[in-house]
């Protein structure tokens, strides 16, 4: 009989933020099964869920090599993921001041990414015919956040200390709903070649292609 | 040798930073951005912060060399891991109280700041009042106060374990301008009421909300609506024309 993953990973098809820590874990070869809560049954508010994260949402992670421990906001996860188990630095750095920096990104990436465009989608797919003036703002913000990794990403190839780490995974899956619903793909094609250049190499990774083929085969399912 | 300069303006994301200096006893500099002015969005701030926006600190490295820092919850843990070595508002790395203490500064950075700060707009700053937004983001801060509030409810004082830490900071001035957001009163979340008065009490807290300049959130909940919406229009006024750059630019 197979081991038992050491992972449980609680994530939604729809949303990006789950995703985002399977391609961490699959790059780490960190073992973990998916858990999908229905969220048509609101399950995700349910008791049994809010005794893992009290704020219901997804994702959220327990750890069964390490006392079952149990982490929620994607970005505390990875943290938490690279800290404990990328001990030899591969998508993590050892020294401080990159670390900061890298830690910088992914708080862009959580408060400044993901809640901007987030909501974009949200008017997109479910307006209820408000001014278009709203789903502009979002689309709107989605640009800058876009021209602002352009700006870095065409002097550097990476965030953060010259090589591929979590800083940048972390902005793949939303950049990609950037792509398929909030602007089109050609936006960032025409405005934002760095960018463009930036999330096909890590297309390209055999891990990170894995989990998005996974995610992409379920949402046409 | 820290050489600490905090470019700041007095909004909640500003004063989390300010506070953390003055509870941790550091001495620092400080530099006021006018976001009215939009001087956040001049080229030797996006050499700092290409995001341009506030707060971004700059300090001298244990290696001699500068090191510059945006994203406020990013220079908190900054600060905590190189200078809160007693722990006064931090606990030491690896604990399980670490993490969680990270788990909620997360949940604060990527939840009740952009979902409060889009309640301030509809409510605020929009040109047209739009119902549907103002409901939408009014429901969500209430529904993430609520969060902390049956938190609150569970450790008694703070947010994680039995003191105050970078969590509690992060989330307070927030919770502080919850009228502006359009939360009229947190009388339906006691717990989180007293934690903003228990934080209220604590000097660092003090000291650090009137930088760069007063704090005016207490003030401002004394308002009536018609001088509250008074002062909204002359924000919106800057606002909107921070938008429309922004928008120029791509």
């Amino acid at each position: 009989m197979a081991a038992q993953p050491q992972f449980t990973l609680y994530s939604t098809v729809v949303g990006p933020n789950g995703w985002k820590v399977a391609m961490v874990l699959r790059e780490l070869g960190l073992t973990y099964e998916t858990v999908y809560p229905d969220f048509s049954k609101r399950e995700q508010k349910g008791p049994e869920f809010l005794k893992l994260n009290p704020n219901g949402r997804i994702p959220v992670v327990v750890d069964h090599h390490y006392k079952d421990f149990t982490l929620w906001e994607s970005n505390a996860i990875i943290e938490y993921l690279t800290t404990k188990y990328d001990t030899d630095n591969k998508l993590s750095f050892g020294d401080f001041d990159n670390q900061q920096y890298m830690r910088q990104w992914m708080y862009f990436q959580a408060s400044g990414q993901g809640p901007y465009y987030g909501q974009a989608v949200w008017f997109i797919k479910n307006g209820n015919g408000e001014p278009k003036e709203v789903v502009e703002r979002y689309q709107n913000e989605t640009r800058r956040v876009i021209s602002v990794l352009e700006s870095v990403l065409s002097k550097q190839e990476w965030l953060v200390g010259g090589k591929l780490s979590v800083a940048d995974i972390c902005f793949l899956q939303w950049n990609t709903s950037a792509d398929r619903i909030i602007l089109g793909s050609e936006f960032i094609d025409r405005e934002a070649p760095h960018v463009r250049r930036w999330m096909n190499a890590m297309i390209a990774r055999p891990a990170i292609a894995a989990v998005m083929q996974e995610r992409m085969k379920m949402l046409s399912a | 040798m820290s050489d600490i300069h905090l470019y700041t303006a007095q909004t909640p994301n500003g004063i989390k930073v300010s506070i953390l200096l003055e509870e941790l006893g550091l001495k620092y500099k400080t530099t006021a951005i006018d976001i009215s002015k939009n001087t956040q969005k001049e080229p030797w701030f996006l050499e700092i912060n290409p995001n341009g926006r506030i707060p971004a600190l700059t300090d001298t490295f244990t290696d001699g060399q500068p090191i510059r820092l945006f994203e406020s919850g990013s220079i908190m843990q900054y600060l905590v891991d190189r200078y809160d070595k007693d722990h006064k508002v931090s606990y030491p790395q690896g604990s399980r109280e670490y993490y969680q203490t990270n788990n909620w500064l997360h949940w604060q950075m990527a939840g009740l700041g952009p979902m409060q700060g889009q309640s301030n707009h509809f409510t605020r700053y929009a040109p047209e009042k739009i119902e549907y937004g103002m409901n939408r983001y009014q429901n969500e801060t209430r529904r993430l106060y609520r969060v902390m509030d049956t938190q609150l409810g569970k450790t008694k004082a703070y947010l994680v374990g039995d003191k105050c830490t970078i969590a509690d900071i992060a989330c307070w001035g927030w919770v502080a301008s919850h009228r502006w957001a359009g939360i009229e009163t947190l009388d339906d979340f006691p717990n989180l009421n007293a934690w903003l008065e228990r934080m209220l009490a604590r000097p660092g807290v003090e000291a650090g909300r009137h930088v760069p300049s007063p704090h005016k959130a207490f003030e401002m909940k004394k308002l009536s609506k018609e001088e509250l919406d008074k002062h909204a229009a002359e924000s919106a006024k800057w606002v909107q024309q921070g938008m429309a750059e922004d928008a120029k630019k791509k």
